[in-house]
């Protein structure tokens, strides 16, 4: 038998099994019972359910066969406008046969990745299609979608889940798992997925998978120890001892052999950076250097010679701290 | 000599029919035809083998000769170029059809590629001719690209029998070199294959020679053993360029280096730096230089984006003037020191080794029999591109090292590939895009293997993974 990612498996299959955001729940049954939706814009932080509410109407509107009429692209995946275009149009040039809803559902989700001019073309292809297709576009904010499709979706924005709702969905997929889930390992995990279901999720199966089903706070620590590379801090450490040479080599085993996007890993050593044992005005100007850094990044290509840079600034602050 | 002491590539030549391994499909075609001479002559009197180099035609005709009980004769034609020649050589050979031992002959004229320019004319001819009267099959074979010698040798294959020879792949090579690591005693890393065979481009001759060079006498094979070897022959005046870029004084002297690059800009940049923070190792110098670089990159970005190459000047002035101006207080003492930390870090202390200035790089010498202690050594010195000259009892190590992150690239893609797999297929489970599900779920994903294998599997199932990630997913 295989085992399945509890957070699929758990995933809400229907608008009624939506327990939480009541007021966007009820206004999207409405929608459902009227056969008939806008096009759609959800915002909101990740893991606290889009994607789930948005197929779980999709279901509720067409039944099991749902995924013949609706379709799911991502837009950190594709590549270009010109491919989602295509896409869009062999998809929605058809209205949906055999069912009596008129058009079909096309989720863009990470949609505030494409870019402004993207954005516009994607609009244009909206407007097209409307009479056979829907949009949801799915993305963290708001702002960083244009104008123009906002005033053409209804938004709905979603917003954190309550601790109290997190606490009772781990609750209730450990208990249906056989984990014997401690009040402390439930904290820690709160604690440490701030508000999103998904990271709640993982951090509860992995831990269970590693002490035979028995989660208390020390096996939620060990997961989450082992999941952020500890290379990141080690990079920053190496940097502010003026090992320049072998941050270097750990910065390339992040980016190249880890995968992880330099945009990401710049999140990471941010993060780290505050945490630092540092006087607070090193911090402050620390946060200038990676912002610069960050946004040096959208402008050049070579990712690893702009954090490298980064690098030998931290070797200098190292060095000045020191002194 | 010893069949131990020949070239490898002549040592594992197939010798039997069973022993080829590769182009199969080419080899039973030439079986069929070679048998086809039972009793009288074919149709076609002659095969016209071609394809790349290093993939098996001479070796298919040797070994069908030798397993049949032909003689051979073989015949270079690039070494008898002149109609005249071929004819006496070959006149007797084709009409006699047997040896005076009573053994069948075969005839094999290689290298026909080499047949060229006017007064090769009769050469082909010649062979014509040859293909008519004789009473023994005939075999040419022709190495390279069709386009290449098609025109010249075109009456030649409109009279033969043509089978095509194709590259070995990839996967193939790589199976051989490991087969014969195994038979010499040569524990070999897979990557280090990998970079041979990918070097090869399906020439498992070439691939073969280069197992040796790096290989013979060894017991032991590394990833690091491999790499050097596609660079050691290339970029000369390289380590001038970057040296002149380093120490100068000057806007003009340090703008000026990039006429004398063997390389162009994109990877001048990469060697720039990687060879930085050796040259820079003061750190307001390092910090200064390495944000030259950074600026280097933007201004490349802009020249793509906006197809405005003018604008690539900004780029060389900043990963060139801007990065030598940036040097003050810097001794360029840094590969030196590395060198000197890192063989502290191994244990050794200083007084063991001599490590010094020379004049082609950092010159390191054992001051002791190191025994146990040679190998370690030996390979943190490799890590640097350093190289053991034998007969003078020391490792020279370059003063610039070729780029890291190529080397990290190729070193790391069979990891990334299937780090790539399971971001895909995660993402096509979590209705999530690949770069979320590297970054949100695959690190869970990867701890669950370590720890419960059996439940890691069975969600590798699930998840649909290919049996290489899951292999992968387990070894970590």
């Amino acid at each position: 038998m295989s085992v399945e990612l509890w957070t699929e498996k758990y995933r809400p299959k229907t608008l009624d099994q939506v327990v939480n955001h009541d007021e966007i729940i009820s206004r999207l049954k409405k929608f459902v019972e009227d056969r008939n939706i806008p096009h759609l814009l959800f915002v909101g932080p990740a893991g606290v359910g889009k994607t789930t509410t948005i197929l779980a109407l999709a279901q509720d509107l067409y039944g099991p066969v749902y995924t013949h009429f609706t379709l799911e692209l991502n837009a950190s995946d594709e590549r270009g406008i010109n491919v989602i275009r295509e896409k869009v149009k062999s998809f929605a040039y058809t209205a949906p046969m055999r069912s009596e809803v008129s058009f079909k559902v096309l989720i863009m989700d990470e949609a505030d990745n494409l870019t402004t001019a993207a954005q516009h073309a994607l609009r244009r292809t909206m407007e097209r299609y409307t009479k056979t297709c829907r949009f949801c576009l799915i993305g963290n904010y708001s702002e960083s979608i244009i104008e123009p499709i906002q005033s053409r979706c209804a938004i709905f924005r979603f917003g954190h889940l309550s601790e109290n709702d997190i606490r009772e969905r781990i609750r209730y997929i450990a208990d249906c798992e056989g984990v014997k889930l401690l009040e402390p390992g439930l904290d820690a995990i709160l604690e440490a997925s701030r508000g999103d279901l998904r990271k709640s999720i993982n951090i509860l199966q992995t831990a269970a998978a590693s002490k035979g089903g028995y989660v208390d706070e020390e096996t939620v620590f060990a997961v989450l120890g082992r999941v952020s590379p500890k290379e990141v801090k080690q990079m920053i450490n190496l940097s502010l001892k003026g090992r320049f040479l072998e941050a270097r080599e750990a910065l390339r085993r992040l980016l190249l052999e880890e995968g992880l996007a330099g945009e990401d890993l710049l999140r990471q050593i941010y993060s780290e950076v505050l945490r630092l044992q540092i006087p607070d005005v090193w911090k402050v100007r620390l946060s200038e250097t990676i912002g610069e850094i960050d946004y040096r990044m959208t402008q050049g290509a070579n990712v690893e010679i702009q954090l490298g840079a980064l690098l030998a600034k931290l070797v200098l602050a190292g060095e000045e701290m020191g002194q | 000599m010893s069949l131990e002491e020949r070239p490898w590539a002549e040592r594992f030549r197939p010798r039997t029919i069973s022993d080829v391994a590769d182009n199969k499909e080419a080899l039973r075609r030439l079986l069929n035809w070679v048998r086809s001479w039972r009793g009288r002559p074919p149709k076609q009197r002659s095969a016209f083998l071609y394809g790349p180099p290093g993939v098996g035609k001479t070796s298919s005709v040797g070994a069908i000769a030798n397993d049949l009980g032909f003689d051979l004769v073989e015949v270079n034609a690039s070494d008898y170029r002149t109609a005249k020649r071929i004819e006496t050589i070959l006149g007797k050979a084709s009409s006699q059809t047997h040896t005076l031992l009573g053994e069948r002959r075969m005839i094999l004229i290689d290298e026909l590629e080499g047949i060229s320019g006017r007064e090769d004319r009769g050469g082909v001819q010649a062979i014509l001719r040859l293909i008519k009267e004789t009473r023994s099959p005939i075999v040419l074979v022709a190495t390279g690209s069709r386009e290449e010698w098609e025109e010249k040798l075109s009456p030649l294959m409109r009279v033969s029998e043509i089978i095509e020879f194709r590259h070995i792949p990839f996967n193939d090579v790589v199976k051989r070199l490991r087969d014969i690591c195994k038979e010499v005693g040569v524990e070999a890393e897979e990557e280090a294959l990998e970079l041979i065979a990918e070097r090869s481009n399906g020439d498992l001759r070439s691939a073969l020679n280069d197992l040796e060079a790096v290989g013979r006498g060894r017991n032991a094979l590394a990833w690091g053993d491999v790499y050097w070897l596609g660079d050691r022959d290339r970029k000369s005046g390289l380590p001038e360029v970057l040296m002149r870029i380093f120490s100068a004084k000057s806007f003009r002297e340090a703008r000026e280096a990039l006429g004398a690059s063997p390389i162009g800009y994109d990877e001048l940049l990469e060697w720039i730096y990687e060879n930085l923070p050796y040259a820079f190792d003061d750190p307001h110098d390092l910090a200064e230089a390495m944000d030259a670089l950074s600026h280097a990159d933007i201004h490349r970005t802009r020249a793509r984006r906006t197809q405005e190459y003018r604008l690539l000047k900004y780029m060389f002035n900043a990963m060139l003037a801007e990065v030598a101006l940036a040097r003050r207080e810097s001794k360029g003492r840094g590969l030196i020191q590395a060198i000197r930390h890192a063989s502290l870090s191994l244990g050794l202390p200083p007084s063991d080794l001599s490590i010094q200035e020379g004049r082609e790089g950092i010159i390191v010498k054992p001051t002791r029999w190191m025994g146990d202690d040679w190998q370690p050594l030996n390979s943190l010195l490799r890590g640097f591109g350093g190289r053991w000259i034998r007969g003078e009892g020391r490792w020279v190590v370059p003063y610039f090292r070729p780029p890291g992150r190529v080397y990290h690239l190729r070193r790391s893609w069979w990891s990334r590939r299937r780090l790539g797999d399971l971001a895909l297929k995660v993402g096509e489970k979590c209705h999530i895009s690949r770069r979320v599900a590297l970054r949100d779920v695959v690190p869970y994903v990867r701890v669950i293997f370590q720890e419960n294998r059996s439940l890691g599997v069975s969600l590798g199932r699930w998840l649909e993974l290919g049996e290489d990630t899951i292999k992968w997913l387990m070894e970590r």
